[in-house]
């Protein structure tokens, strides 16, 4: 339904929003101040939407704060002690490995700072960890804690972090970043490391191939401006390494702390206020938590209609195992948690820590591909997806995981786990094919074709198929042999390859900016046009065998008329998405109105040429 | 049918059909739900306002042969912890609370066939004259059936014989949901809810004004809320009695019924029904959201999803208490509740009278 506001300084921002642009701190305050919470809800949603869909996010985590003795004494702390007091604690690797439980996926550590603790002591516990619960990803140390261990073992910032990678960490939790401004941190944190030391480490990591989360502490002395001028830091920071997964708005709980902020919590109108202007504010990260623990069950699940789409996870739900009996926590915790985001009408996707789904706990699941040129089908498919379907954005070779587990109904899936799974599926009308080039699947490169036998190329994670094309352009085309290696998620270093495939919105941006060092790019689309002269088709639309035929009419009906309508509407959708890659509105519309989106007698010729070429190569990775 | 044309009917004042509200409880999303509530909210009260009452509920006896399977609060005679207070002890009670600001008390029991008619008219009488400043809120119709059973006489006598002892207005607790299927399961002994909607027919006829209720997440079906919406409304259309609806989650604590609904239904659902209401009932002034019933935090969201009202600050209280739901206020705390939802407190009395207009304070 369109927006009725009812605050006439709403319909201005609202119109930069659906034309992706970016909001000012102006804009900013405007939305903080808006009494008109309904019409902030919508438009935060709205573009919550249009990243995940339908998806609500959750993590089976466990919390371990290795110790509560602290150097610093913060005013706003009730958590840290000083050595020898009689609550003061420090645990052993042992009492932590014992705190930690097969199912868990994910391990957030971060603790108070002690002056006698060795720096191997903090590289064993996520050796530790590491070691014996592989399939749990180990989240480890704030900013401020690196800071600490950068100063008092004096090894540089990017050395601390090389070593806790090697040792075993994946990625680094958001705290310490409370207010960015120097008047609050003044008055509250005199011994933090303020917003520039903070980047620093969190953009090392980010360089490195850690991805970390960013929070903000609001609900104390800090005004609105502050607030936003956070924010933006954030947004800057997240423009130039692009390696914060999600921001978390936590509200400040005063406690024991002598604080006195104006009111003893914050508002729910505050919570959810603050929840939807950084979903709105914070166009580049990819996912705003709603952190349950903080804002309660209540709050937390209405924010899931006010841009949120994580709820963080099983932390903090210590308390249930006293009452639980028999029932094992984790499994209540889980299940709590689902229930939360069934009843705001959402899909519980239990994730991993880089955000794969790992279960989807719905029915009726519509996998989306998250690259612009999908939007055609999925804009409209949205928003008229009252059939009963829910939409969970993946990234096209996790929906081929997920389809082969039965967690997926229908979607569009890249040609190469179509074939994987041809028995299983539905092949339905349309596809994403490229009428003659493609500019979203791109090889960059410091050789010329035939320069590349023997060298070694570095190819996207992300979907087979494109690598599979290469290959066969590769082989089949230039009789080149390479060496493939897999780029892992997050950030990477390129200059290390000798070529790079990159694949949707990655390419889409590189091939406007440019690669540093990669001075030749290739349309492997157009690659294949030249030499077959038909049509590549990237991913085509199936649907579960078993579905009943009543879904897939309904499905059917609903893809055709979601796709009608989006090819009359080019030049409007796709803006939001265009403008984050860099295109402006008509590079966006022409690189639309690129693609074929029926699968026609030719892309049924394409599919058959390929399997036919694919099963002639063999491909390592 | 679409939900859009419903919009369409809303914004051009036309009143929405059971199947249209019924299609907006199970398919609306949560927030154009709220808009559309907001559309008649602010039609009725164009004002960036929420009124609020200062008032108590104490209990005059725990007594009662009723038997809900969703109560918590009653005993039988010879029950331990049973009590019934005389009209004395009530009277001072009252007068505490007078001392303490409040308006309004809304008084009511259990159904105690040992209790004389008397003591009724008494309690009200002595009210008037010894605590004038409190506005006398009395009896469920629960109780007004189970005075009319004891005296023998009719409800239609009982409502006159309580005018008389000058008592205006009556809490409209009791209708839980009016659905025949769902009260026979929750309490047999609980009238039907003709019963229900006859005494409130009678009183409004009198001139009485009363509030209308609703208790909703435990045995009933969304067309039995759905119902619950059309009856009130056609009620209302008579005699235009009903001041505002208020509606609240079961709460299930130490009831019988606990085993089968371990938890109340979630915000959502409470956000949902508050602006279904608002749409719904196209006659009623007021749509009462409540900081006590579904938490603080809920209530003041649910301003903003078509309530105008925040309820009272319920000094006493002891029904939800028995199970266990202990949520307490103070009148700053109300008032920086609305104001913090961004709204200017205002105090009414029972009947809706604005007394008292607070500071409006730009929130965040």
């Amino acid at each position: 339904m369109p927006i009725y506001f009812r605050d006439k300084y709403l319909p201005p921002i609202w119109q930069k929003l659906q034309l992706g642009e970016r909001l000012s701190l102006e804009d900013g305050l405007i939305l903080f101040k808006t009494n008109d919470l309904i019409s902030l809800g919508k438009m935060a949603h709205y573009v919550q939407q249009q990243k995940s869909g339908d998806a609500v996010y959750f993590v089976l985590n466990q919390k371990i704060e290795h110790t509560n003795v602290c150097v610093l004494s913060c005013k706003f702390c009730d958590f840290a002690k000083k050595k020898g007091e009689p609550d003061a604690y420090e645990m052993t690797t042992d009492e932590i490995l014992s705190k930690i439980t097969p199912e868990i996926k994910e391990v957030h550590i971060t603790g108070g700072m002690p002056h006698d603790w060795r720096w191997e002591r903090y590289i064993d516990i996520v050796r530790s960890i590491h070691n014996k619960f592989p399939d749990a990803d180990v989240k480890a140390y704030t900013a401020v804690e690196i800071d600490f261990f950068h100063k008092k073992f004096k090894l540089p910032i990017e050395e601390i972090l090389r070593q806790l990678q090697a040792a075993g960490l994946r990625t680094m939790p958001g705290g310490g970043a409370e207010i960015f401004t120097e008047r609050v941190r003044k008055l509250l944190f005199p011994q933090k490391i303020g917003a520039k030391g903070y980047l620093e480490v969190h953009k090392t990591a980010h360089k490195l191939g850690i991805p970390t989360n960013c929070t903000m502490l609001y609900g104390h002395i800090e005004t609105i401006e502050e607030r936003l001028i956070h924010m933006v830091k954030l947004r800057e920071a997240q423009d130039e390494t692009g390696g914060f997964l999600s921001f978390i708005p936590l509200a400040f709980q005063p406690g024991d702390t002598g604080i006195k902020p104006k009111n003893q919590f914050t508002s729910a109108i505050d919570d959810l206020k603050t929840i939807a202007v950084s979903r709105l504010m914070l166009d580049n990260i990819p996912h705003i938590k709603a952190y349950w623990v903080m804002l309660t069950e209540e709050v937390a699940s209405v924010a899931l209609n006010f841009g949120a789409d994580d709820i963080d996870g099983t932390v903090g739900q210590e308390r249930i195992a006293h009452d639980a009996g028999a029932i094992s926590p984790m499994k209540l915790a889980k299940d709590k948690i689902i229930k939360m985001i069934s009843e705001a009408g959402k899909i519980p996707v239990e994730r991993d820590a880089f955000y794969n789904p790992l279960n989807v706990y719905s029915e009726n699941v519509i996998g989306k591909i998250p690259y612009l040129n999908s939007v055609p089908f999925y804009h409209n498919l949205e928003k008229s997806a009252t059939g009963g379907f829910k939409i969970l954005p993946v990234a096209p070779r996790r929906m081929g995981m997920l389809s082969k587990e039965g967690q997926i109904d229908a979607g569009l899936f890249s040609l190469m786990d179509y074939f994987d799974q041809e028995e299983n599926l539905e092949l339905l009308d349309w596809c994403i094919a490229t009428r003659d080039q493609v500019k979203s699947v791109m090889l960059f490169s410091k050789e010329g074709w035939t320069g590349l036998n023997g060298k070694k190329i570095g190819i996207t994670d992300d979907t087979a198929t494109s690598v599979h094309l290469l290959k066969v352009i590769l082989e089949k085309k230039y009789n080149v042999r390479t060496e493939f290696v897999r780029l892992h998620p997050g950030v990477n270093d390129y200059a290390s390859f000798d070529a790079v495939l990159l694949i949707g919105d990655d390419a889409l941006k590189y091939n406007k900016v440019g690669l540093n060092g990669f001075e030749l790019v290739f349309d492997l689309a157009k690659e294949w046009y030249d030499w077959q002269k038909l049509p590549f088709v990237f991913a085509v639309w199936a649907c579960k065998n078993s579905l009943s035929d009543i879904r897939k009419e309904k499905l059917k009906d609903m893809i055709s008329a979601a796709l009608n309508k989006s090819e009359d509407e080019y030049g409007e959708i796709g803006n939001m998405q265009g403008r984050q890659i860099g295109l402006n509105l008509s590079e966006t519309k022409e690189y639309l109105e690129g693609f074929n989106y029926r699968l026609g007698e030719r892309e049924r010729e394409t599919m058959s040429m390929f399997r036919k070429l694919v099963n002639e190569i063999n491909i390592k990775v | 049918m679409n939900q859009s044309l419903i919009y369409e009917k809303v914004k051009s004042g036309l009143r929405i059909t059971r199947e249209e509200g019924l299609l907006l409880l199970q398919k609306e999303e949560l927030l154009d739900l709220g808009e559309m509530a907001n559309e008649i909210r602010y039609r009725k009260n164009p004002e960036q306002q929420v009124t609020f009452v200062i008032d108590t509920n104490p209990n005059y006896t725990n007594i009662c042969n009723v038997d809900c399977v969703f109560c918590a609060f009653y005993r039988h005679a010879g029950d331990s912890g049973e009590y019934t207070y005389t009209v004395d002890q009530m009277i001072q009670n009252f007068k505490r609370a007078a001392a303490n600001g409040v308006t309004t008390v809304l008084l009511q029991g259990g159904v105690n066939p040992a209790i004389p008619f008397e003591y009724y008219l008494e309690m009200i009488e002595r009210t008037k004259k010894e605590v004038p400043e409190i506005h006398p809120h009395f009896y469920s119709t629960t109780e007004i059936i189970g005075i009319s059973e004891v005296s023998g006489l009719s409800i239609q006598e009982v409502l006159k014989k309580l005018w008389d002892a000058g008592l205006r207005t009556i809490p409209g607790g009791g209708a839980e949901v009016l659905s025949d299927r769902v009260r026979k399961k929750m309490g047999h002994k609980k009238g039907t809810a003709e019963d229900w909607l006859d005494v409130m027919r009678q009183a409004h006829k009198i001139g009485f004004k009363t509030t209308a209720t609703m208790m909703y997440g435990h045995l009933e079906n969304d067309d039995e809320i759905i119902d619950h919406f059309e009856r009130i409304r056609a009620l209302q259309d008579e005699y235009h009695g009903f001041t505002a609806f208020i509606p609240w989650s079961f709460k299930p604590g130490n009831t019988p019924l606990e085993k089968i609904i371990p938890n109340f239904a979630p915000p959502m659902r409470y956000l949902q029904i508050i602006a279904l209401a608002r749409i719904y009932l196209d006659n009623f002034d007021h749509i009462q959201a409540s900081w006590f019933s579904e938490g603080k935090k809920i209530g003041q969201v649910a301003l903003h999803f078509g309530a105008d009202d925040f309820g009272g600050t319920l000094l006493e209280e002891n029904v939800h208490a028995e199970a266990n739901f202990v949520n307490k206020t103070t009148v700053e705390e109300v008032i920086q509740l609305i104001q913090d939802s961004g709204f200017t407190p205002v105090q009414r009395t029972t009947l809706y009278e604005k007394i008292k207009t607070y500071e409006f304070v730009q929130a965040v």
